[in-house]
């Protein structure tokens, strides 16, 4: 589907950057709810936590709690990501930490996209050192090709092609989150990014 | 009746350790690219090690090696060897092949091929390179 057929769905500057709309927003929405009514169905009972890690996850889990039918509470974390302004500063660590006790509770770890794992072998690795009961994955977006490490995902959204995409909590430098549907980036749009701001045209 | 027909030499297929690296110096890389790996590989604390080990394919019949495999990285934890290609698909072919003898050769070895456009959309991703993404082409 053409980007421009959904341009009463997104602001317009941003459409002009988008080659081509993957995933539409109704079928993001139905995903959703089928996830929310297998996970609900899963953890009934159980109380699950739901942990996201800032700021991919934040649209698909707002979306994610309401699919659910069941009590569950929400917390997040923030790691440091590596890119231009961390190259020089070390190595990864906690931005901001859970708030909410997750030993012995059961825990569903919400991503937005896995790709490589490096950043959730991370993640991981701190959540199951604080003893939950269970630590499951659920990611909307996957592109296992791409992956470094074996990864056992619980629930999966959609599998995505070898293609740079943004939208739906998606970004490329910070843009592009606000998409309501994910999109292959034009490359275009890529290069002009990434030059320096005073070099734009 | 003994058969006295000389029989190739052809060695059993094992892997060479390389010499490690006894000095903290900086590493020379062959390429950008594993230059950048490592750095996000570092900040992520995943313990590595740079073509540690090479891996004999193919031999003649003296049982000299003739062709062989050092993957680029190690991941010890994973016990995962990656290898980047930064070089354009059409090229790749020779690659592919050297994956596929390592796999059927020594079946236990785990081994990633990171392709181009892998790579690349690392490098969009994480900010990788200094230089554009479309890395000069190298060859191993």
């Amino acid at each position: 589907m053409g980007a421009q057929a959904l341009a009463h769905q997104a602001p317009p500057p941003l459409l002009d950057d988008i080659e081509e709309v993957l995933i539409t927003e109704q079928q993001i929405r139905d995903r959703i709810a089928e996830l929310g009514t297998q996970i609900s169905a899963d953890y009934a009972g159980k109380d699950p936590l739901l942990i996201g890690v800032l700021r991919g996850v934040f649209i698909f889990m707002a979306d994610l709690v309401r699919a659910i039918a069941i009590p569950i509470e929400v917390d997040f974390i923030g790691i440091t990501r590596y890119g231009p302004s961390t190259q020089t500063q070390g190595i990864v660590r906690l931005t901001k930490d859970l708030e909410i006790n997750m030993q012995q509770r059961h825990v569903l770890f919400v991503e937005d996209i896995i790709d490589t794992g490096l950043s959730l072998r991370y993640i991981l690795n701190t959540l199951q050192a604080r003893q939950p009961a269970s630590l499951r994955i659920c990611t909307l977006f996957n592109k296992p090709r791409k992956r470094l490490f074996e990864l056992d995902i619980a629930y999966t959204g959609f599998e995505l092609p070898d293609r740079f995409v943004v939208g739906y909590g998606l970004d490329y430098e910070e843009g592009y989150r606000n998409l309501p549907f994910v999109g292959v980036l034009q490359e275009e749009a890529i290069t002009r990014r990434r030059l320096p701001p005073n070099t734009q045209t | 009746m003994v058969d006295d027909r000389e029989v190739p030499k052809v060695r059993k297929p094992e892997p060479i350790p390389n010499p490690k690296r006894i000095d903290e110096g900086p590493r020379n890389f062959s390429h950008p690219a594993e230059r950048a790996f490592a750095a996000v590989l570092d900040f992520y604390r995943i313990h590595w090690e740079y073509e540690p080990t090479t891996f004999p394919l193919e031999w003649d019949s003296e049982g000299n090696i003739t062709a062989a495999f050092s993957p680029d990285f190690y991941l010890i934890e994973e016990d995962l060897y990656v290898e980047l290609t930064t070089m354009k698909q059409r090229l790749v072919t020779q690659k592919n092949r050297k994956l596929r003898q390592l796999h059927e050769l020594y079946p236990d070895v785990k081994c990633k091929l990171m392709y181009r456009k892998d790579v690349e959309n690392l490098a969009i991703k994480y900010g990788l390179f200094e230089e554009p993404t479309t890395a000069s082409e190298v060859s191993d």
